[in-house]
């Protein structure tokens, strides 16, 4: 019983965008997809909710076909970021037949929670999509994503835009949701420290790739900062994967990823300091940067 | 319950930690229900998974318990077990760093004790 | 398929009160060009407006429809299959609201246009859905190659403007009627290769975005 999805590819003319991934979503669980920007986040969500064709692979929602499946489908909902420039049609439409039309096809769509979330918000039904800020077109793809009841629900940059004070209370409602429905949350987002804390299990898209699925506490907890001068730091790590160098003078810090039974030697002198998730998908994914 | 999470450490180890903490200022008292791990991670906006990993913790060490379809709730002698397992980590979480800092510095040992009979307990 | 259809149908209702306005406006121009015209044959003339109306809207919409509401209801989790028949169900019901509203117009006043007008209906139907087929491949186009698709807005324009050019015109002459029935004639016998271009053009139409819609990518 999960969403699945099995050796995809896509190629947009010639190049690749998602090489082999590779991915199972358990149900009752919150992910998060953090990636830079580019890595293919969308994409990704884009193929397992299959509003975009893969160029290889399959995705199946417990064992059957996704595509064209409108079975499977109604399961999903993967409410996209919607970029309302005066280019784009739906820039004309209302709030309100926004909502309207997505509470026509999300069968279990829960009105009064719509209705909620409009007031909460503080929302105009009326206004045009095209005339609304960035924070404004994410609570709506948040109230769609929320209202939608789908078992399998997945949010691109649902915080993008929004102030301090907005993505708190996002992060609220949707761990009320959660905790109330155990419905699958995927959420995308590159700001990552405050989502950690609410996310049970991250994947990092990095390229194209898949870098990593894992507990997100049990991640944040396998890294570590050792610093300290450059020959006790080398010796203290000696054997461990060691991530992100950087050296000031006589002085080194590098972010090791432990795995399990792994330690930092500690009879050297060093300081081991924990790391955020953060910090930890900066190591891993910031690498070549600092290297140059 | 109103301290605020740290990067520090663990948060499901926080979560414990607050609540021992709360059961030794008596806040909460024994035979009293604890909030539910979806209360805690909305409270927190953490996943009440980690909520329910902290209260687990607990619960192994027979500090809390679970009554069936009702909640989790302190258990009698709950005060005296943090006490005790409080005391017997005081040693390795605040003197061995207070004797590093002061191995560091200089200071001897007879210094030491002298600041800490000056000091009021 | 149940929600599909419930979001086509009221999208149908919405589309046809905009018809029903470019019937209107049409039938003012005609009335202010004809003084003294009589009331009822007046009527009787009022579903050839409405059909130009229809056939208007029906070109017109297109782009909207299939670079709107397509790729938006593919990402409220439609399938593409789905999507595509809801679109020909919600344009069978506009041709099908269109023919009904001037049949009852005529059987309601009848008249000499009436009873022709009765007997273009097979006609007009075949018009409306080969308009239809032809507008639909036309709106994507027009999203995909803008270039050929000014082009061909302009000369449904220019084909828009003469219409209520001339039906001002007519009126003016006080040959509305005359002049209605001439034109009308042409519609009651129905040519063969009329009949055969339905088939056609419908079927080219669903192949034609069938083939575009299977890999589309959703953008909203």
């Amino acid at each position: 019983m999960s969403l699945h999805c099995e050796n995809i590819v896509k190629t947009y003319s010639g190049k690749n965008v998602l090489h082999d991934v590779t991915l199972d979503l358990q149900p009752g669980k919150i992910y998060g997809l953090i990636g830079r920007n580019g890595a293919g986040k969308t994409t990704l969500l884009s193929i397992l909710s299959a509003q975009n064709p893969a160029t290889k692979g399959s995705v199946t929602l417990d064992g059957d076909q996704v595509w064209e499946n409108r079975k499977s489908l109604s399961k999903i909902c993967f409410s996209r970021e919607l970029n309302a420039n005066a280019e784009s049609g739906i820039a004309a439409m209302k709030a309100k037949e926004y909502l309207r039309i997505a509470s026509t096809y999300y069968e279990d769509w829960d009105k009064t929670l719509e209705e909620r979330l409009v007031k909460l918000f503080d929302m105009n039904p009326k206004k045009k999509l095209g005339k609304m800020n960035k924070g404004m077109l994410s609570m709506i793809t948040i109230v769609v994503a929320l209202c939608s009841k789908a078992p399998y629900t997945f949010l691109d940059e649902p915080v993008a835009g929004l102030d301090v004070v907005a993505r708190e209370q996002f992060y609220k409602l949707l761990l009320e949701e959660y905790s109330s429905s155990g419905r699958t949350f995927v959420v995308s987002t590159h700001i990552i420290e405050e989502a950690a804390d609410v996310l049970e299990e991250v994947i990092i898209l990095h390229e194209g790739k898949i870098l990593l699925t894992a507990d997100t506490q049990a991640f944040v907890d396998s890294a570590v900062h050792v610093s300290g001068k450059i020959e006790e730091v080398d010796a203290a790590v000696t054997g461990l994967e060691v991530h992100h160098t950087e050296t000031v003078g006589r002085s080194k810090g590098v972010t090791v990823f432990l795995k399990p039974g792994q330690k930092v030697d500690e009879s050297r002198d060093v300081s081991v300091q924990p790391v955020s998730l953060q910090r930890a998908f900066v190591a891993l994914c910031g690498e070549e940067e600092t290297r140059q | 319950m109103n301290e605020r999470l740290t990067e520090q450490k663990s948060i499901y180890l926080q979560i414990s930690e607050m609540i021992e903490t709360d059961i030794l200022r008596e806040i909460l008292l024994e035979e009293e229900q604890v909030p539910s791990t979806n209360e805690l991670a909305k409270l927190y906006t953490i996943n009440p998974a980690t909520a329910a990993k902290g209260v687990g913790l607990l619960v192994d060490e027979g500090i809390l318990y679970k009554r069936r379809g009702i909640g989790m709730f302190v258990s009698k002698g709950a005060r005296e077990k943090i006490l005790a397992k409080r005391k017997a980590a005081f040693a390795e979480n605040h003197v061995a760093p207070l004797l590093a800092e002061a191995r560091s510095l200089g200071i001897s040992k007879e210094e030491l004790l002298t600041m800490i009979g000056e000091r009021k307990l | 398929m149940k929600r599909n259809l419930k979001f086509w149908t009221r999208y149908n209702w919405e589309f046809t009160g905009l018809m029903l306005a470019i019937a209107a406006v049409l039938s003012v121009v005609a009335v202010f060009g004809a003084e003294g015209l009589d009331l009822r044959t007046f009527a009787t003339v009022v579903p050839y407006f409405l059909c130009i109306g229809a056939a208007l809207c029906i070109l017109l919409s297109n782009t909207g429809t299939h670079t709107l509401y397509m790729p938006l209801l593919m990402s409220m989790g439609e399938t593409r299959r789905n999507v595509l028949l809801g679109f020909h169900y919600f344009r069978a019901l506009t041709i099908a609201v269109t023919v009904a509203l001037c049949a009852v117009i005529w059987l309601v006043v009848p008249g000499e246009v009436s009873s022709q007008g009765l007997r273009s209906i097979p006609t007009i139907l075949c018009v409306l859905i080969i308009a239809s087929a032809m507008g639909s491949i036309m709106g994507t186009v027009f999203s995909k190659w803008k270039w050929l698709g000014t082009i061909i807005i302009i000369v449904i324009c220019g084909f828009a403007g003469g219409t209520v050019g001339f039906a001002g015109a007519t009126m003016a002459d006080g040959l509305a009627v005359a002049k209605t029935m001439e034109l009308a004639a042409y519609l009651v016998t129905m040519p063969w290769w009329l009949a055969a271009a339905v088939p056609v053009s419908l079927a080219l139409d669903v192949a034609f975005h069938w083939m575009l819609l299977r890999r589309q990518e959703v953008k909203l």
